[in-house]
């Protein structure tokens, strides 16, 4: 590498590098000086000491732990079945399958789980008809417990399971399975010799995910009355500010929270780290027919399974039509007047929503390709300082790196008499820190499918780097950047837990207009919001699966 | 060469942009108000979204500015931490609703500026409501002053109970019914500075010891600990659980106006905030914060309060509307009452005494009640 000169390329590359040394080192690193700070501002280890001395703390620490290996168990055994199903056997609607059981991955923050609430409930139609039809005594409780959380979680997060599994299964080359078969190894053997090394770094990605996924969500067990897991504590002691020793505690559990994704990160480092794929092209596989008694099981398995996965929605989508629903299996007086209040008479939550996830998206786009290009093109140095950066950037929880952007950029800026985060700048920005992985990995994956050689023969009878790029790379990658960048926006749109620090007065999106909402108790209204969330989403989901099918799941590995 | 030279000015030109952009709000001539108002608020926003609404057709009507009014919704406890957080760069005009302790504090750091209300405006608010211990109204100091009346009290279903063979409860200690157990709804309070409120209350009403054996009881029969106040009469509405502790009474009310089947008990010592209001050190909007603290003590702000369930802070004022209207619908759903200064307050809550154990308290609910949930609901 020769000195860099100061062109367009390493000034690019020094922005980048701006941007992820600003907006996602500096934040991190000022929680952690505030978790091991006092009030005077000295340095002080007792904040952690307190922590790692409370019995109750640290029951929420191993209470956290087991809970993320449970979604990690029961997300592993309904994502495989689903992707194995939809991979390599043929069956009936196999392709609206493919798209419905994507689905259940859009749950719009907070009323996602008052929707399950309001069908499995005390309360809830479940429990309503059994109580009322079949005399049943007291209701089953469902819902308020770990065994709630555990179950919101299985069914939100298993497409991300099936994802990734997806993505890696259709990457084994089926020749190789034959060639086991061909030296005598049947179905269990050639399974544990062939497939499944073959796609443990797929699976290990989408289990990391799962895993720091409910690891980090705060809204789920605080709907369902779980207060003792560590991430609701995170939140409840940063929400209180009064009392500043809880409040400093939960910059600690927010410190913690950093510091175990990081742990996590690191041992599966050679798993999550971006992959020279070593099959570069997905594998064209043969689906078995089954017989018929068995492909109308899995027709029942799925559908059963759908029906499961698609309570919150319904649930949520009655909430919002139905007027003072209460101790009946289905609301008794309905009204389109909660949707008219949230969009016509104050259509700011829709119409920031757009405008914030628009800009973020397309800083997304303007740093997570020349990201991907840099990674996948050049042996520019920091790569994998890069890298590292985007996958912890995956793993952090929002909760954290909304309380790290309040503390780390509510200071005056130079020559402006305002503060970056009483702007609604902040909001695109930490939208777009907290997506860029996708877009760099949705990027990364379609880059490193085009074979360089294509680009080199193309220099080679005369055309320019831009023409080449222009004329052979972007036709061939588009894409994956456009599936990785509208993946960001899904994602963006949804976002709750980084964004509800950081929103000011008109700077409202959907999110939080759901959470004002449900804070003013109009959960009605939350509702309709809710239902407005998952149609945009179902529909950009929609898209995303015409274009790349089922294959988005090296976004996540 | 010639590449860097264009990279400077492109960098210069987007820095320009970028301060045009940040600047434009700045140069405006002189209005008698400015054209935006926000406020940072626990109140919910059945209350602050007619108030700031009819604030705006009033500023209209008065000096034909049209504001631009937003409330940032916050538990009380968030919203004194913001401010705090924000160091006198706030990104609000106005702090409203919550316990008057915090409003001191916060006057005390040089947070509030002073309210310089006109001194009729002033006047026609008393000093204190209450006996024996009063409940004072407006600061001395004059940072902040009492906007509204608000009960708190306990809430229930009135179908599920009768399905669980229970009379209506009419006091705190009914709630310690063994049949409600696994039925109770509160907040915690450490999350909730009105549920720490009640707390205080009932530790003052029996002493000490006995005050947290009763607490400690309401643990075991507690159904679900919610994350904040405002969920407790959620949760009963909806019927998930029979009855909740320590519930404003307009929070209960939107739910009985948005069609639940829900009722309010004011208990006996009852426990009243002012809703205090005031407008921030370094706010942006200041003139059109003052106009908002006046607009919402007249008679015409006073009225749109009323209608949402709370009562009037000044004596000169009463609750009353056509027969069928939502003011006459609150007077029902609280028990028939029109203003408290007609009514006997019997208060015992001491904020002092409150105020000065306040972690203490927190933290003794934590390790005694919070963390041995189960084991209460075991034990009772």
């Amino acid at each position: 590498m020769k000195m860099p000169r100061l062109t367009l390329a390493t000034a690019g590359f020094a922005l980048i590098w701006a941007f992820l040394i600003l907006f996602v080192f500096y934040p991190l690193t000022r929680i952690f000086y505030d978790a091991f700070t006092n009030e005077a501002g000295a340095f002080t280890a007792a904040n952690f000491a307190g922590f790692f001395t409370a019995t109750d703390y640290l029951r929420s620490l191993w209470k956290s732990l087991a809970l993320g290996l449970a979604a990690v168990a029961t997300t592993s055994v309904v994502g495989i079945a689903v992707a194995f199903l939809l991979l390599r056997y043929d069956f009936p609607w196999r392709n609206t399958f493919s798209y419905l059981t994507m689905l259940p991955m859009i749950l719009p923050p907070l009323v996602g789980v008052l929707g399950f609430v309001f069908i499995l409930g005390r309360a809830g139609t479940v429990n309503v008809i059994l109580q009322d039809w079949f005399g049943m005594g007291k209701p089953i409780n469902f819902m308020y417990g770990v065994h709630g959380v555990l179950l919101v979680e299985t069914v939100h997060l298993f497409p991300m399971m099936t994802l990734s599994i997806l993505d890696a299964l259709s990457r084994v080359d089926p020749r190789l399975e034959e060639a086991a078969e061909g030296m005598g190894a049947t179905g269990w053997q050639r399974f544990k010799d062939i497939t499944m090394p073959l796609t443990t770094p797929g699976y290990i990605s989408g289990a990391l995910l799962v895993f720091i996924w409910t690891f980090a969500d705060f809204v789920t067990p605080l709907v369902l009355g779980v207060q003792d897991l560590l991430a609701p504590q995170a939140y409840l002691n940063i929400v209180q500010f009064v009392d500043r020793r809880i409040f400093r505690m939960g910059i600690v559990i927010s410190a913690l929270l950093v510091l175990l994704a990081i742990v996590f990160v690191l041992a599966a480092r050679q798993y999550v780290a971006i992959k020279d794929y070593s099959s570069l092209s997905y594998s064209k596989v043969e689906r078995k027919q089954l017989s018929p008694a068995k492909r109308w099981l899995a027709v029942a398995f799925l559908s059963l399974l759908l029906l499961v996965s698609f309570i919150p929605q319904v649930g949520v989508l009655l909430a919002a039509v139905g007027r003072g629903w209460s101790l009946t299996p289905v609301p008794v007086e309905y009204t389109m007047e909660f949707f008219r209040q949230v969009s016509i008479e104050t259509p700011k939550f829709i119409v920031n929503s757009f405008l914030y996830c628009g800009i973020a998206v397309a800083m997304c786009l303007a740093i997570g390709v020349p990201m991907a290009w840099i990674m996948g093109r050049t042996k520019a140095p920091g790569r994998g300082a890069m890298d590292a950066l985007t996958t912890l950037m995956l793993a952090i929880p929002g909760t954290a790196v909304g309380i790290a952007f309040v503390r780390a950029f509510n200071f005056p800026l130079p020559f402006l008499d305002m503060t970056l985060t009483s702007t609604w700048l902040i909001l695109p920005l930490v939208l777009a820190v907290r997506r860029l992985p996708y877009t760099v990995r949705g990027s990364y994956s379609s880059l490193i499918l085009v074979h360089k050689s294509m680009e080199e023969a193309a220099e080679n009878v005369g055309a320019t780097k831009l023409r080449t790029f222009r004329d052979i790379t972007v036709p061939l990658v588009w894409k994956g950047i456009f599936v990785g960048a509208l993946f960001s926006f899904i994602t963006s749109i949804q976002e709750a837990s980084s964004t509800i620090f950081l929103t000011t007065g008109g700077h409202e999106m959907i999110p939080f207009g759901i959470f004002t909402f449900y804070i003013a108790g109009s959960q009605s209204q939350a509702a309709a919001l809710g239902v407005i969330l998952i149609a945009l989403c179902a529909a950009s989901l929609f898209i995303v699966n015409r274009i790349a099918g089922t294959r988005v799941g090296g976004l996540f590995g | 060469m010639q590449r860097s030279k264009k990279l400077f000015a492109m960098l210069g030109a987007s820095a320009a942009l970028a301060l045009a952009l940040f600047s434009t709000s700045r140069a405006q001539a002189p209005q008698p108000i400015e054209d935006e108002l926000v406020l940072i608020t626990p109140v919910a926003k059945t209350l602050t979204d007619p108030a700031l609404a009819d604030f705006a057709k009033y500023a209209k009507e008065r000096w034909n500015v049209t504001v631009k009014t937003s409330a940032l919704a916050a538990g009380t406890p968030v919203a004194y931490g913001q401010i705090v957080e924000w160091k006198g760069r706030p990104n609000a005009d106005i702090f409203w609703g919550g316990e008057s302790a915090l409003f001191d504090k916060l006057a005390e750091q040089g947070l509030l500026a002073k309210l310089d209300l006109p001194k009729a405006v002033a006047d026609s608010i008393p000093d204190s409501i209450g006996k024996p211990k009063p409940i004072a109204l407006k600061d001395p100091k004059g940072y902040w002053i009492g906007t509204v009346l608000e009960p708190y009290g306990i809430v229930y279903h009135p179908r599920l109970y009768q399905r669980l063979g229970l009379p209506p409860p009419k006091d705190r200690d009914d709630l310690l019914n063994p049949k409600l157990k696994g039925n109770v709804a509160q907040c915690a309070p450490t999350r909730s500075s009105s549920s720490h409120a009640t707390y205080e209350v009932v530790l003052q009403r029996d002493g000490d010891d006995k005050g947290w054996e009763f607490l400690r009881h309401l643990g075991g029969n507690t159904g679900m600990f919610t994350a904040r106040s405002r969920d407790v009469p959620s949760v009963v509405a909806k019927g998930e659980f029979a009855a909740g502790f320590a519930v404003p009474s307009y929070m209960a009310f939107e739910d009985r106006l948005a069609g639940f089947d829900l009722m309010f008990v004011a208990p006996k010592t009852a426990w009243i905030t002012p809703e205090p209001m005031a407008i921030l050190a370094g706010a942006g909007h200041p003139k059109a914060a003052r106009a908002f603290v006046e607009y919402l003590l007249s008679e015409r702000g006073q009225k749109v309060a009323m209608e949402r369930g709370v009562f009037p802070i000044t004596p000169k004022y009463k609750v009353q509307g056509a027969p069928g209207s939502t003011a006459e619908k609150a007077v029902e759903f609280t028990g028939g009452i029109r203003s408290y200064f007609d009514a006997d307050v019997n208060n015992i809550y001491d904020d002092d005494v409150a105020q000065k154990r306040y972690e203490a308290v927190n933290e003794k609910y934590r390790k005694e009640i919070e963390s041995v949930a189960e084991e209460l609901k075991k034990k009772y």
